[in-house]
């Protein structure tokens, strides 16, 4: 913390080095320093208490995907931690290097919004709390001060009845998302929406919850043409970037089947754990 | 970033004493000051796999760390794996189903599988095509490292039950 | 089909010898030679398409400590020569180019200036510090906006960027097209590739000035003609320069040219008289080693209405870059050369075009006529269409049949014991076509989408002289061997060619071994060496086999009849008749038995080497033979692909279901690697149709120049390959080698072509440009649906 006081803008925080190092080794990020914080193991951590997950910076991937309280807890982020990469990148990234990093299309900063977890900021001048929707301000750009070193995320644990679905759309295993989609669903007694946390991720500078979706399934149950009604919503809210590579129309087309194929897979997982 | 740093580095169970500037990058270190060359430099951002080493038992991409970052970490290459001249059984299996060609790949997959099929000793094709799909080869279309991968992992299996 | 011939060791599947130095990481690459002092380079690269450099300030970069120097164009003008490339071809433009640009840039990458310095990272930052004054002059991107008359020239030497053009026609074209049912038009546009050798490009040179000497550390395909190149560029002799190739970490044709980079580094250490090493970084090897193959074209097949084709029209355009490491129809031509391959064709046409743009420059990329296939098969698929007619059926009415051979192609290539029509059943009996025909009606009742491709390839392996000498290029197709038995009787022997990790340690040593009658593990090939080596054409298309490996088989032969001479004389015979040598021993045939003589090649050894006085009269000392061969103009091996596809319709994911490959090649020798081979081909053609793309935007700005932006295929894209082996022997060639390793990616890319358009043929869609990215099989069905087309 002191050295990150002491160098400011010079100084990157560094952990698994699976984000920064490649803009190092391109040149295109130079650092003066770096700060490494692979040997605090005390940024390795998954505690759980009062309905809240809080997991450390440090925390590599495959252990988020596969620790039994993520499963059980977190179990979309367990689920979305697992197709970051290759396995060799997940057993070396951590969560809050991919946080602070925020690839527009990277799975973590998805999920941390679409959960609205709560970004954890520490410096020599104390503790700030960021909402995570807030933190990314846009293309891997984020809200954390030169002296800040971003060491906890806090996930609301997602209820036990609640159904979810993450997935994504990419040209090979591993790549970063074209478009992905993340989702939190409960109902109330009679079938009908009573919450719904929709997440978007790869077709904007930063992931993002479609409020006017959330909103729009409020109180109604979903049954196919609902779902359909929703998805086509979902697809027309974006607006992604259009280039000859990457047509927007594409985009827009993916957008829609992933928000069907996961509001489908939300209803049908409701309340499986309980 | 300039001037050197004197560390501690334990590679393969041999810890060296290295002078080395802090931006230097871990593969550059073991290829040119600990004369490992068996781990290749392919990308230099992550993507190749032909660089991966472990770090405290895991796979890690030696051009993704510093040098400075490995001090008190247990590093192991390719150099380890058949020291005693006997290759092992995932080796064996590359050789005998031909699953290599160039070779410059290959140290990174032996040890991401050496890894991998410590804790996941009965993988299906699905899972080692999943796991493999962080390694890049151009040469083979990958069929016979795979088919070379499920062979050693059996082979292990077995040796293990006896 | 002829059946394969015999052998004792050609053709055995011996696991590869080099495989324990690769797998204990004991593999020597470039990279892993150290020389003590040696310098490290850095290149400054040009950030603009296209621009004249009007001033180079190196003053910052120099006074970086442990900068050495940095040197430009015109420093490189004084110590080497330019590259001039004029071969005596019609419709040929001449070009020549320096050691690195001196007036302007051509493109987003080219090197104008380089930084010598202690180490690399100081290297790379002074490479930062040097500043380049730019004018930017505006870019010729596409091939046909650069075929415009306003369009900027990319040398301005030329008259226009059309660099290259030859037409060609035999029979009567135009009177096939007035005879014909219908005449059916076809386009297909190959988008831009690049090899991606996981090693990339790089050299280690060492002057030693005392002896005037430069050795260059190289991974090299081609040593000999490296060292030619070397010397000519520094105003060297060829007593003056040793190549040397280590372990090389993949080739695939960007291996053979001498770049700007690697002479430029050669010229330093004799200016520097130090080591000089470089390795190119992956967004280099990306952007500005070589590409390949962007080239459209058209075809119009006048046919029969049973689908015979009377006639073929090809019109070609290649895009080639913006400089030439090599004559710039080299690739092209070879397209248009083979186009017609499996089928008889008579009257034929062609129009090819190569046009320079501001891009990098090509080389031939495995298979540097890739997509010859495509073309070719998928013109008879839009016939089968087009009539109404089952594509299989069309491919068997126009197919060579056995009794057509030798058969000679429009172009005045000749086909002898190819069997194209023999891997189609082959292929289709055991894809079993009839079966995927009701599997695919039902999944289309199920709004599914199922496609079948066949795709026949006959590909050109082995270029002998003949064939340069018909076609105007200087250059020889011949290859040299020597082999050398040592006093103790172990075997040495060399080739010119250098492997890029095919694994020709193994195979080679068969050949040998077969050809002098010993155990393959008793003979070490030695290549890449140029003081070693004899002068040979090096490795390049599909040559190995044929030219290396025959070479080292009719010298190991001759190697034998001296070893038999002299162990005839030491058993009292009068000649050799009846002897043969055998896993070393010689053994005389005896009432049809072979027996033992009690003489091993060791006392044959001995005697040649420590006591000539008890030779026979008018045999030489020592065991030591050299040997030359020159293959025939053209060997042709052939294959039938065949692939079945699932199109998701509504990602447009392709997945492939199922591949199989029908290939004769002729006698393997080794056929672990030749396997290796086609799967490896088949791997690199479909990761090229499906997911690679070198891409520039209007600018001339290369977006791909990372291994995330340049996809290519992982473990999870590729399915696993069958093959059905098959083994014509050619009747010109040593043990009737054919040589493969490049038709796997003509089929690769052609079938996967097939098997797409065969899935969305119902929706009316036929796809003609690569590659099959989702987004762009979604833009088909999006019109599809457009137009009244079903709505997934």
């Amino acid at each position: 913390m002191a050295l990150m006081a002491r160098f400011g803008t010079e100084a990157k925080p560094i952990s698994g080095g699976q984000s920064l190092t490649p803009m190092m080794n391109m040149r295109i990020a130079r650092p003066a320093h770096l700060v490494d914080l692979n040997d605090l193991l005390e940024l390795d951590f998954i505690r759980v208490a009062d309905g809240v997950v809080e997991i450390g910076a440090m925390t590599r991937h495959a252990r988020v995907a596969s620790a039994p309280e993520v499963v059980r807890e977190l179990p979309l982020l367990a689920e979305a931690a697992n197709t970051i990469g290759h396995y060799a990148i997940r057993q070396r990234g951590t969560l809050g290097g991919s946080l602070v990093h925020a690839d527009p299309a990277a799975q973590l900063p998805l999920i941390a919004v679409t959960l609205g977890a709560e970004i954890v900021l520490k410096s020599v001048r104390g503790l700030r709390i960021v909402a995570a929707q807030d933190f990314f301000l846009s293309i891997m750009t984020v809200d954390i001060a030169e002296d800040e070193i971003l060491t906890s995320v806090r996930f609301p644990a997602m209820g036990r009845s609640t159904g979810w679905a993450f997935d994504l759309v990419s040209r090979r295993r591993g790549d970063f998302a074209m478009a992905s989609v993340a989702l939190a669903l409960d109902m109330d007694d009679a079938g009908r929406v009573s919450s719904l946390r929709f997440g978007i991720g790869g077709v904007s500078p930063v992931p993002a919850r479609l409020e006017v979706v959330e909103q729009a399934a409020f109180g109604h149950q979903l049954q196919a043409g609902m779902i359909a009604a929703l998805a086509a919503q979902a697809s027309a809210e974006i607006d992604p970037e259009d280039t000859p590579q990457l047509p927007a129309t594409y985009l827009r087309e993916l957008v829609d089947l992933l928000s069907r194929r996961s509001l489908k897979k939300a209803t049908e997982t409701l309340g499986e754990t309980v | 970033m300039s001037g050197t740093k004197q560390i501690f580095l334990t590679v393969n169970g041999e810890t060296h004493e290295v002078s080395v500037p802090p931006r230097k990058l871990l593969v550059d270190v073991l290829r040119d000051d600990l004369h490992l060359t068996g781990t290749h430099t392919g990308c230099e951002h992550g993507v190749c796999g032909a660089c991966t080493i472990l770090v405290d038992g895991q796979p890690a991409r030696a051009c993704l760390s510093y040098a400075v970052q490995m001090e008190g970490h247990e590093l192991r290459t390719i150099e380890a794996m058949a020291a005693d001249g006997e290759l092992k059984p995932l080796q064996r299996a590359l050789h005998e189903e031909h699953g290599l060609q160039c070779g410059f790949c290959t140290a990174g997959i032996v040890m991401t599988f050496e890894a991998y099929l410590r804790d996941n000793p009965e993988p299906t094709e699905d899972e080692v095509r999943d796991v493999l799909s962080g390694n890049l080869c151009r040469c083979t279309g990958y069929q016979n490292i795979v088919s070379a991968v499920l062979k050693a992992a059996s082979e292990m299996r077995e040796e293990a039950q006896v | 089909m002829t059946d394969a011939l015999e052998f004792s060791h050609i053709g055995k599947a011996l696991p590869r010898r080099e495989d324990f130095r690769f797998l204990t990481g004991q593999g020597r690459y470039l990279d892993d030679i150290k020389l003590p002092g040696a310098l490290h380079v850095a290149f400054v690269r040009s950030p603009h398409a296209h621009a004249r450099i009007k001033a180079i300030h190196a003053g910052e970069a120099c006074a970086l400590s442990g900068v050495v120097g940095v040197f430009t164009g015109r420093d490189l003008a004084q110590w080497t020569t330019p590259l001039r490339l004029a071969p005596p071809i019609e419709g040929l433009h001449p070009v020549e180019m320096t050691t690195l640009p001196v007036d302007k840039v051509r493109f987003h990458g080219d090197p104008v200036a380089v930084v010598v310095a202690r180490d690399r990272y100081i290297a790379e930052d002074a490479a930062e510090l040097v500043e380049v004054e730019w004018d930017a002059l505006p870019c010729a991107i596409d091939a046909v906006d650069a075929l415009a008359p306003d369009a900027p020239l990319v040398d301005e030497t030329l008259p226009s960027n059309l660099v290259s053009h030859q037409s060609f026609s035999a029979g009567d074209v135009a009177g096939a097209r007035s005879g014909a049912a219908r005449v059916v038009e076809s386009r297909f546009d190959l988008h831009r590739h690049t090899h991606v050798p996981m090693e990339t490009r790089g050299c280690l040179a060492d002057w030693d000035g005392g002896q005037s000497h430069l050795t260059m550390h190289i991974g090299t395909q081609v040593p000999h003609p490296m060292r030619g190149q070397l010397a000519a560029r520094l105003g060297l002799s060829e007593t003056q320069v040793t190549v040397i190739s280590p372990d090389i970490g993949g080739g695939f044709g960007q291996k053979i040219a001498l770049y700007r980079e690697e002479l430029t580094v050669a010229a330093l250490a004799r200016h520097l008289g130090r080591p000089v090493r470089w390795r190119e970084d992956r967004m280099e090897n990306l952007m500005a080693a070589s590409h390949a193959r962007e080239t459209r074209c058209l075809t119009r097949a006048a046919v029969t209405a049973d689908g015979r084709v009377l006639g073929l029209e090809l019109e070609l355009t290649e895009d080639f870059g913006a400089y030439c490491f090599y004559p710039a129809n080299y690739m092209a031509r070879v397209i248009a050369m083979i186009l017609t391959g499996p089928y008889r064709i008579s009257n034929y046409a062609f129009d090819v075009k190569v046009v320079l743009t501001n891009k990098c420059g090509n080389g031939p990329m495995r298979a540097p006529m890739a997509i010859t296939s495509w073309v070719m098969e998928g013109t008879i698929d839009s016939i089968a269409r087009e009539l109404g007619l089952d594509p299989l059926e069309v491919r068997r009415v126009n197919a060579i049949r056995a009794s057509d051979l030798p058969f000679t192609m429009p172009t005045g290539e000749i086909l002898e014991d190819v069997t194209p029509l023999e891997t189609l059943e082959a292929a289709a009996g055991a894809i079993d076509v009839p079966t995927f025909r009701t599997r695919q009606a039902e999944a289309k009742a199920e709004g599914r989408l199922l496609g079948l491709g066949l795709c026949t390839v006959v590909e050109s392996t082995t270029y002998g002289s003949g064939f340069y000498k018909a076609a105007g290029i200087p250059g020889s197709g011949h290859e040299a061997a020597w082999v050398r038995i040592e006093p103790s009787g172990v075997v040495n022997a060399s080739v010119g060619l250098m492997g890029s990790g095919q694994g020709y340690e193994t195979p080679l040593a068969q050949a040998v071994a077969e050809g002098l009658g010993v155990s393959p593990d008793q003979v070490r090939v030695h290549m890449g060496n140029t003081d070693v080596a004899p002068y040979g054409m090096g490795s390049r298309g599909g040559r190995g086999a044929t030219a290396g490996g025959g070479t080292l088989y009719l010298c190991a032969q001759k190697a034998q009849e001296k070893i038999l001479t002299i162990a005839a004389h030491m058993l009292n015979l009068n000649d050799m008749q009846g002897l043969r040598l055998h896993e070393g021993e010689v053994e005389r045939q005896l009432t049809g038995d072979w027996q033992s003589t009690g003489i091993g090649l060791a006392d044959v050894a001995r005697r040649a080497y420590l006591d000539p006085l008890s030779l026979p009269s008018g045999v030489k000392p020592g065991l030591d033979v050299s040997l030359t061969y020159d293959p025939p103009p053209m060997t042709y091996s052939n294959a039938t692909h065949a692939c079945e596809v699932e199109i998701d319709p509504e990602t447009g994911m392709i997945r492939i279901q199922r591949y199989l490959v029908a290939e004769d090649c002729g006698t393997v020798l080794n056929p672990v690697v030749v396997r290796g081979q086609q799967q490896g081909a088949v791997a690199m053609g479909l990761s090229g149709a499906l997911f690679e793309q070198v891409v520039y935007d209007e600018n001339g700005q290369n977006q791909s120049a990372t291994l995330a932006d340049y996809m290519v295929a992982t473990a999870c894209e590729l399915p696993n390959i069958e093959i059905i082996p098959m083994h014509t022997p050619n009747g010109r060639t040593p043990a009737g080698i054919k040589g493969m390793a490049e038709g796997g990616i003509m089929g690769a890319i052609g079938v996967i072509a097939g098997a797409v358009n065969d899935a969305l043929a119902p929706l009316g869609i036929s796809v003609e440009k690569m590659p099959l990215s989702p987004q762009s099989i979604r833009a088909h069905l999006r019109s599809a649906e457009k137009s009244g087309g079903p709505k997934f």
